[in-house]
């Protein structure tokens, strides 16, 4: 009777993971398991892959495009890293320290609330304010600053800051929400205590605060390292990479050696190193969550 | 007095920059009501008459590929919160072998970035002849969503008492029944929080769908985009119709949120949801 009921709980729970596991290795394994594969394959996408060993990696090392894109990659993970941490901590911060409960609250509520605008929209925006004619150079040109005015996305020497710094003022609601969560989480005791020891205003931010928040800036720094290594949506939509290859980054690469020339295979092996920078560090913050707790 | 004057600065300087935070905000609402003329003349004043035309001209292009990313995004919705409940109570209230192992496997997913599925899965949903139809986003969008939401409810419903489970199992409810009378009432909270998660990265994705539908199934995403390529009257793109369109796009979230922000805002506060 008991392995019966037993037996009968086992196929019950079986039976509820079903669905998700038909979903699973349709959409998540068997496509994980081809780019892990296709990476060391001629593909073109139509003939059977056809094994060729370490050639994509070997064709990497002398790929300029690739080699222009890592160093754009790594300056926009540079500045990404800095302008994800330090605007919402500010924020955070003078939220924090608001008086009234209310009022934290309505600035909260304030901050967050541009995350209905799709992103799409905030990038084609800017994409447009950048333009020739586009509010940037009309309000330089407002103040009388014409020589001030640039080919936004035009000039390749500018092309990837303007991409990288476009958002002012960059201020991230999910960083700010973390931010603030951790203020908060700070004891009373240990606030009082530091009054006492003549740590009030800023000294209080540098001695107290941001010693108190290193788990929330290292979550946010390896979140924002994994994020800005993928995000290819800025540049293929407002310059396609251009000019030339000036702000092109390596999954970009990727898209377009895959989609527009067919070359599956190289576009996997790409795929695949980026996955293993990233997964280390998704793997060291895992490591560094768990000490914290 | 100097407490006054520090008070002051704080407020000052959050208004400062929410004043900045807003301004796309007014550049878009002050360019979607302005002539083609108005818009030549300046695209940073507030326009002199206010030119609702636009948004009819938006709509009229928006208003199927809404209509396309809301059923999208609604289908994969309903499957994604329904199999990841099921899952997620499974593993946290039944017993069965391999529990562990398999609650790592979907865990494991959550390394998985999206970019490294991205070709393999253009490639598949090719090849089954589902390019063109809404299933070639649906039916990745319920996998992609699985790890995420399973990893959140597991969470949850460890937490709800067993005794619970053990006095409905006496009077002789089985799985199913405890599962859809005890399980689901209790975890819509959770599943709601779960679910804005979920909406919120459906309705922006771009890179999909870009490469899996055509012009008669375009999501938002899609026909944002292509507006400036395509939306021309006498050889001139109509700036204020796209304009207007960014704000039409926004609208939907924007009533979402506006009933689900305490929500959302109190989901990552409180630190159930790390990712």
């Amino acid at each position: 009777m008991r392995l019966k009921a037993r037996t009968a709980m086992a196929l019950t729970g079986y039976a509820f993971i079903l669905p998700t596991f038909v979903f699973l290795i349709w959409f998540m394994y068997y496509p994980v398991y081809q780019a892990l594969s296709g990476a060391f394959t001629y593909w073109d996408g139509f003939n059977p892959p056809a094994f060729i060993g370490l050639d994509n990696f070997r064709r990497m090392l002398s790929d300029d495009v690739l080699g222009q894109s890592t160093i754009n990659a790594l300056i926009w993970v540079a500045f990404a890293v800095l302008l994800a941490v330090l605007p919402s901590f500010l924020v955070a911060e003078l939220i924090f320290h608001v008086r009234k409960s209310r009022w934290q609250y309505v600035y909260r509520t304030i901050f967050v609330l541009p995350i209905v605008i799709p992103m799409v929209v905030t990038i084609l925006l800017w994409r447009f304010v950048y333009q020739g004619d586009g509010a940037i150079n009309q309000l330089f040109a407002l103040f009388g600053l014409e020589h001030w005015q640039q080919l936004w996305l035009g000039d390749p020497d500018i092309a990837l800051y303007a991409i990288i710094f476009m958002g002012v003022p960059w201020i991230n609601p999910f960083n700010l929400l973390i931010f603030y969560a951790g203020l908060q989480s700070i004891p009373k005791e240990v606030i009082e205590a530091a009054k006492l020891d003549g740590a009030t205003g800023w000294r209080r931010v540098l001695r107290l605060d941001i010693p108190l928040s290193l788990p929330q800036f290292r979550l946010i720094v390896i979140l924002t390292l994994i994020g800005s290594l993928q995000n290819i949506i800025p540049p293929l939509v407002m310059t396609g990479g251009g000019p030339g290859y000036s702000t092109y980054v390596p999954i970009l690469h990727m898209y377009n050696v895959s989609t527009v020339n067919g070359e599956f295979g190289y576009g996997m092996a790409i795929a695949l190193v980026i996955f293993v920078v990233i997964l280390a560090f998704t793997i060291v913050n895992m490591r560094l969550v768990k000490s914290d707790a | 007095m100097k407490l006054r004057a520090l008070s002051v600065m704080k407020h000052g300087g959050l208004w400062l920059l929410i004043v900045l935070t807003v301004l796309p905000v007014y550049f878009i609402a002050a360019n979607s009501l302005k002539s083609p003329l108005g818009f030549a003349t300046s695209t940073i004043a507030w326009p002199r008459t206010l030119n609702w035309s636009n948004y009819a001209a938006a709509w009229e292009r928006v208003n199927t590929p809404i209509a396309n990313t809301v059923v999208i995004v609604l289908l994969s919705i309903v499957f994604i919160l329904l199999f990841a409940a099921m899952s997620a109570y499974a593993f946290a209230k039944l017993r069965f072998p391999l529990r562990n192992a398999l609650f790592l496997l979907v865990f494991s997913l959550l390394l998985i970035p999206g970019f490294l599925t991205l070709i393999p899965l253009y490639l598949q949903i090719k090849k089954l002849g589902l390019s063109d139809t809404y299933w070639a986003l649906v039916l990745p969008y319920i996998a992609g969503g699985q790890a995420f939401s399973i990893f959140v409810l597991k969470t949850f419903f460890e937490q709800l008492s067993n005794e619970l489970f053990e006095a409905a199992r006496i009077d002789g409810a089985g799985s199913p029944v405890i599962f859809t009378a005890i399980v689901l009432p209790l975890s819509v909270p959770i599943c709601t929080t779960v679910g804005i998660m979920n909406i919120n990265s459906l309705w922006n994705d771009y890179l999909l769908p870009s490469l899996v539908l055509n012009q008669a199934h375009q999501t938002l995403t899609l026909a944002l985009v292509a507006f400036e390529g395509s939306s021309t009257t006498q050889g001139l793109i109509d700036y204020g119709a796209m304009m207007a369109a960014y704000v039409v796009a926004s609208v939907p979230l924007l009533i979402l949120f506006a009933f689900l922000m305490r929500n959302f805002v109190e989901g990552i506060a409180s630190g159930s949801i790390k990712m």
